[in-house]
């Protein structure tokens, strides 16, 4: 694990170089005849709302190597996973909101992907909470890894029923923008470079996290060996 | 079969031994039944619904009410084993755990079933809504829905039973875990009393739930509890 901490301040300079890179195609992009220049958020809401279920898979996958393996490296993996996807599901709602009020003309709509996602970044406070309210690391972590799992079984019946509550309730009244509109031509590079440079972003984010993590765990154990011996 | 009748026995023993410990001096029962009348009171309050309206709204009524009364009486599965130290001597009993885990949702069912049978025509009576003929069909939607809630509940109060603030921390985890059920459960309520038909996707949706529920919360369980 030390020499991923080692090679991890690389990767945050390859990020900021890539996130630099990217965010000057974003601005040098042409802007879209419809939205203007309310475009530019998509570049930082699709790649984070990527990012904010990408990270869920990479916490379920560490929560299985830990309940299988009893792996420590998994579990210190999969408690830093959860605050970084919480705040990429957080960064997608609040960017998306932002973009909603001038093209949907509200903030919030009750459409399918958005009560996913939130339900998401509830799920991920829920992980988040789980952890911190129990003592007993050992115990904490296996509740926590278990609780993720039954997440990612729960995540796509709420996407489906959610769906499909929408859609046999009422349509979407602003169907087009939200179905995937397909971004073509120009604009497309830049949302590339985001993506990379989100991906980049997210594992440099957990790894340090988990190098945080690992600096306490350490910490924790000096302190019960120096209260045993005194 | 003489390999499952004891452990159907031991399901059965252990579900008894929780409801009659529970009539006996632990009131979950009685707290639960007035607090779901309290949760009534609360939407009256909130919303004043005139007997159309509330016609409208019964689905969610009952929906809510159970989730929250549910929660309250999950909040207290494994309370006294816990406070008695006796959750070891549960965990040793010569079973294996998915029965261990099976004997505490009957128990918990048992008692939140009894809340409802009476729950569903209190709600009727004091929101003055006359939909006595589908009295039965309500019940059974709730009787679906609190199966597969309840299973996913006990196995979380197990999770947070020795958390700090665990019923709070019990009700963040159900509530986003178990919002499709409610939308499930919900819409095919009012399939019920709109239409009178028992059927259709929503009831299928729910008896998913159902199914994978009961099917994966005793692994986790075993999972949770394993030392």
């Amino acid at each position: 694990m030390n020499r991923l901490f080692a090679l991890n301040r690389w990767l945050g300079w390859l990020t900021l170089s890539l996130l630099a890179a990217a965010l000057w195609l974003v601005f040098t992009a042409p802007v879209d005849y419809q939205q203007g220049n309310s475009v530019r958020i998509l570049y930082m809401h699709v790649p984070s709302a990527k990012m904010a279920l990408f990270v869920y898979i990479a916490l379920t996958l560490f929560s299985a190597w830990h309940l299988w393996k009893k792996s420590e490296t998994a579990d210190i993996l999969a408690e830093a996973s959860a605050p970084v996807g919480a705040a990429f599901a957080l960064v997608t709602l609040v960017s998306g909101s932002i973009w909603g009020k001038p093209m949907w003309g509200t903030w919030w709509a009750w459409d399918a992907r958005l009560t996913s996602m939130l339900v998401l970044l509830i799920l991920y406070m829920g992980v988040i909470a789980l952890r911190n309210g129990i003592d007993d690391p050992i115990k904490g972590g296996r509740a926590t890894a278990i609780l993720a799992i039954f997440g990612a079984i729960d995540l796509p019946i709420i996407h489906f029923s959610v769906s499909w509550w929408r859609t046999l309730h009422q349509p979407p009244s602003f169907g087009q923008a939200s179905t995937g509109s397909t971004i073509t031509g120009p604009l497309l590079p830049p949302l590339v470079w985001m993506s990379v440079a989100f991906i980049f972003l997210g594992t440099y984010l957990v790894i340090l996290k988990a190098r945080e993590i690992r600096g306490r765990k350490i910490l924790e154990n000096l302190e019960t060996e120096r209260t045993s011996h005194a | 079969m003489g390999g499952t009748q004891p452990v159907l026995k031991a399901i059965y023993r252990l579900a008894w031994k929780d409801v009659m410990a529970d009539f006996r001096h632990r009131s979950t029962f009685s707290s639960m039944l007035f607090f779901s009348v309290a949760v009534l009171l609360v939407f009256q309050a909130a919303f004043e619904p005139d007997p159309r309206e509330a016609q409208r709204l019964v689905p969610g009524l009952l929906w809510t009410t159970v989730l929250f009364t549910t929660i309250m009486g999950l909040g207290r599965v494994f309370q006294s084993e816990e406070e008695n130290g006796a959750f070891e001597g549960l965990m040793l009993a010569p079973l294996p755990r998915g029965a261990i885990f099976f004997g505490k949702w009957l128990g918990n069912l048992t008692l939140s079933l009894m809340v409802m049978v009476m729950l569903v025509p209190l709600t009727l009576i004091l929101f003055n809504v006359t939909l006595w003929s589908h009295v039965p069909m309500l019940l059974f939607l709730l009787f679906l829905g609190t199966m597969g809630l309840t299973a996913l509940g006990v196995l979380l109060a197990a999770m947070t039973q020795t958390a700090r603030s665990r019923e709070t921390l019990l009700a963040l985890l159900l509530l986003p875990l178990v919002s499709p059920l409610l939308i499930a459960g919900v819409q095919a309520m009012a399939v019920v009393i709109t239409t009178g038909d028992l059927s259709g996707p929503w009831l299928n949706l729910l008896l998913i739930f159902d199914a994978i529920y009961l099917a994966l919360a005793p692994w986790g369980f075993g999972w949770l509890v394993e030392e």
